[in-house]
């Protein structure tokens, strides 16, 4: 296995092609410096591409991020290593890093594939489609979504069947079943992580019923409903397919709750359920939408008077976390709650409700420094060694941090964040 | 009533075994899981936010400490850790304290030594007596006998009925509850049902009924035997049903305890996980009244008792520190405040409804 390891020389390594890893790359490659930026998914773009719009402006999300996405694509001083995972980190020298990676086959040549589609028709496999968290289904050969970069076909090897289906109608050749892991080592003189979060899984708050009651969505599920590239024409609640119109959103699900082991706020529920809040009234005119809160953190530029905004909109707010959900027959859901300016127990019945879940720290990158540490605080996000002074600085000299792998934020936080990253990364390397 | 805000009164609530209940950020999660809350009495949260206040009179004019029995799922959904359960049943042990007209049960609540020193000295009165009679067993087993027929009629006159009038006058005289005799009759079957059958804890933890019927069963157990020592004389008797009947209730309230004590001591549910000296007090005395009432019978009827008298001894110190302390001053009374906590909830709503 060692001998086969390609060998392979950057100035940077930036793990996590999301929109901090992605802003990161491009700054500093636009300095000149050769940036290797690895993505374990198979396309760059992280979250932010498949959001719907962004707080508080109401941009459109994939308006933003498709032209990044396409920069850093074709960007000369960077190279993107899709489906890659980086398996281990040595510091050498205070400018010698040495980093084994592991490309994992997509059984397609990018290079080759003009995302026809021919081959998702002759798929004969249907799996649930996690780049629409499994509100559809997707074949086991198949474009991940509409805007993915590189926009090519994969081939989900543990759904496919080797029918052979694809390979006969694919009219560039480009599936290759023969693809096998390629290992690289690395040679590079610093290192950005930019590994993001990860969503909080509601099953583990069994009583709000996700996963047993149809209706009962996350956040992420209806953020997809309302993206331009949404899976249906219009909004509909996934146990029967009726346009819902008593919508009603769960905050701090997974957040601010020492029960489940997340004690702290995710910095963007209370945001991104007002945005989506705003978005369906636009989508559903007639739709109620009720907002559950402990309490509203509109603390960012412009939140504030976002927050009214959605109030003069109409969207009803009620302070007072939810308990319990039940279900009714019609697939409608009971709400059980504390009405807290009452002081009183109350039931209230909505036809769809949305968790807003919270973020967690993604652990992937936990193991992988071999000899000097990487050190993470006490909820596993990448320790800041100096948050006040240089706030992308980990504990290990040349290592830095960008976006949400160093705690929760927002798109401007996470982008302003990769700004400071990739700035000490570029004079770590002048300096170095 | 115009109440002032106290913050001390945290500390007081403290010694009387709350845990972290300042946590709360009132985000309601309690009340909603709650099984036994309703709209018209929603609990606990806000008797967290009352006791973070220290609005001792709202506190001391509410039935609701005495309407939650305590099956945890509020403490154990707390996103705070504030653990509302045991902030109710730290209220309800202030309150037995505030009803208690002799000062007494707080003194015992609060502290240990106190307490250990009330045992010791009963203890030693026993003996001093027993010394008296030159420790002849007959001369004892019939005084003791008459202790045990005086001291329930003693508490229930001393202590029982002013804590009782006490708790009334807090919770509907103080708050001008109209009710009239009418409603006080009709609402008087609620006092006997939850008094023998806490029917509300049933209602409490819906998928497990097994933590209610052992409660049931203990408390069925405890008065049946107390009927039969006392107005039986279980210890004197012949009749070999009444022998029979004594055995079966001592062994059913000391298998039943022992149950209890094992739960506090593996910290199994939430509400075993903070045991304060009083809880253990409780179902460890109660524990030894069964076990100790089944071996003197035992004794008695293998006709070992003459030359273990001991055996009457510990029997004795158990009991008159059980009748003497802990019925009136300790746990045992939540006995008594639930069942008619149940019942004034009873004339409060009956009252609330009239007015319409």
């Amino acid at each position: 296995m060692e001998e086969r390891r390609k060998k392979i020389e950057f100035d940077a390594l930036v793990i996590g092609a999301g929109i901090a890893g992605g802003e990161t790359a491009l700054n500093i490659a636009n300095n000149g410096y050769k940036v290797l930026l690895v993505e374990k998914d198979h396309s760059i773009g992280g979250k932010m591409i498949l959001l719907s719009k962004v707080f508080p402006t109401l941009d459109c999300a994939a308006c933003i991020t498709t032209p990044k996405v396409s920069e850093i694509a074709r960007h000369p001083n960077i190279t993107v290593f899709t489906e890659s995972e980086v398996t281990s980190i040595v510091k050498k020298t205070e400018s010698l890093f040495i980093a084994k990676i592991t490309k994992n086959p997509r059984y397609v040549h990018v290079e080759d594939c003009t995302a026809c589609q021919l081959c998702e028709k002759a798929c004969p496999v249907s799996v649930r489609d996690e780049y629409q968290f499994g509100l559809v289904g997707r074949k086991a050969a198949y474009i991940p979504f509409s805007i993915a970069n590189p926009k090519a076909a994969v081939i989900d090897l543990e759904q496919c069947t080797l029918c052979g289906a694809c390979e006969r109608v694919c009219p560039t050749h480009c599936i290759d079943f023969t693809m096998e892991t390629e290992c690289f080592e690395l040679q590079v003189k610093t290192v950005v992580l930019a590994t993001g979060f990860q969503l909080f899984d509601p099953l583990k708050i069994p009583r709000f019923g996700y996963g047993k009651y149809k209706n009962v969505v996350t956040s992420m599920q209806m953020e997809r409903e309302i993206a331009p590239t949404r899976p249906y024409h219009t909004i509909l609640r996934p146990g029967d397919g009726k346009i819902p119109d008593q919508i009603a959103y769960v905050l701090c699900t997974g957040s601010r709750d020492d029960s489940v082991g997340n004690p702290v706020c995710s910095q963007v529920c209370c945001m991104y359920s007002m945005k989506q809040a705003q978005l369906l009234m636009g989508a559903l005119p007639m739709a109620d939408i009720t907002i559950y809160y402990i309490d509203i953190r509109s603390f960012g530029k412009g939140f504030e008077e976002f927050y009214q905004q959605a109030k003069d909109m109409g969207v009803n707010f009620v302070k007072g976390k939810i308990g319990k959900i039940s279900e009714k027959e019609n697939g409608n859901l009971i709400l059980r709650y504390e009405d807290i300016q009452e002081g009183i127990v109350k039931e209230a019945e909505h036809d769809m409700v949305v968790l807003s879940v919270g973020m967690l720290s993604n652990q992937s990158v936990h193991q992988i420094f071999d000899g000097e540490m990487l050190q993470f605080d006490s909820l596993n996000f990448i320790w800041q060694s100096d948050l006040l002074g240089s706030p992308a600085k980990t504990n290990i000299d040349g290592v830095f941090v960008a976006g949400t792998a160093s705690g929760p934020m927002d798109i401007p936080d996470s982008i302003l964040s990769a700004g400071s990253a990739s700035s000490e990364a570029i004079s770590y390397l002048i300096q170095h | 009533m115009a109440s002032k805000i106290n913050p001390a009164f945290q500390d007081k609530l403290k010694k009387y075994g709350a845990v972290n209940f300042n946590a709360c950020y009132n985000c309601g999660t309690c009340t909603a899981v709650c099984s036994l809350s309703t709209p018209e009495e929603s609990f606990p949260r806000e008797m967290v936010r009352l006791s973070s206040l220290g609005l001792e009179n709202d506190i001391k004019s509410s039935l609701k400490p005495w309407e939650c029995y305590y099956c945890g799922e509020c403490t154990e959904n707390c996103p705070q850790t504030a653990n509302p359960g045991e902030l109710m049943m730290s209220l309800r042990r202030w309150l037995t304290s505030v009803y208690d007209w002799t000062g007494l049960s707080g003194l015992l609540y609060r502290s240990v030594t106190f307490t250990i020193s009330a045992l010791i000295m009963v203890f030693i009165a026993v003996l001093v007596l027993g010394n008296a009679m030159s420790f002849q067993l007959a001369e004892m087993m019939h005084y003791g006998h008459l202790f045990e027929m005086y001291v329930v009629f003693a508490v229930l006159a001393i202590i029982f009925i002013p804590n009782i009038a006490r708790m009334w006058n807090f919770t509907i005289l103080r708050p001008k509850v109209k009710a009239n005799l009418k409603i006080y009759i009709k609402s008087l079957p609620d006092l006997f049902v939850h008094m023998f059958t806490q029917k509300r804890a049933r209602d409490c933890d819906k998928e497990d009924n097994f933590r209610w019927l052992e409660h049931f069963i203990l408390v069925l157990a405890y008065l049946s035997l107390l009927f039969t020592t006392v107005f039986l004389d279980w210890f004197g008797t012949k009749s070999f049903f009444v022998v029979v009947l004594g055995y079966v209730e001592s062994f059913f309230v000391f298998v039943i305890t022992a149950d209890f004590v094992s739960s506090r001591i593996r910290k199994a549910k939430a509400l075993n996980k903070f045991s304060q000296p009083s809880d253990w007090l409780f179902v460890i005395w109660l524990m030894l009244m069964g076990l100790t009432a089944f071996l003197v019978r035992l004794f008695i009827d293998t006709h070992m008792i003459d030359n273990n008298v001991w055996m009457y001894i510990v029997h004795l110190t158990v009991l008159a520190q059980w009748a003497i302390i802990i019925v009136p001053f300790g746990k045992w009374s939540h006995f008594l405040y639930r069942s008619f906590g149940m019942y004034f909830s009873s004339i409060k709503a009956a009252s609330e409804k009239r007015k319409g």
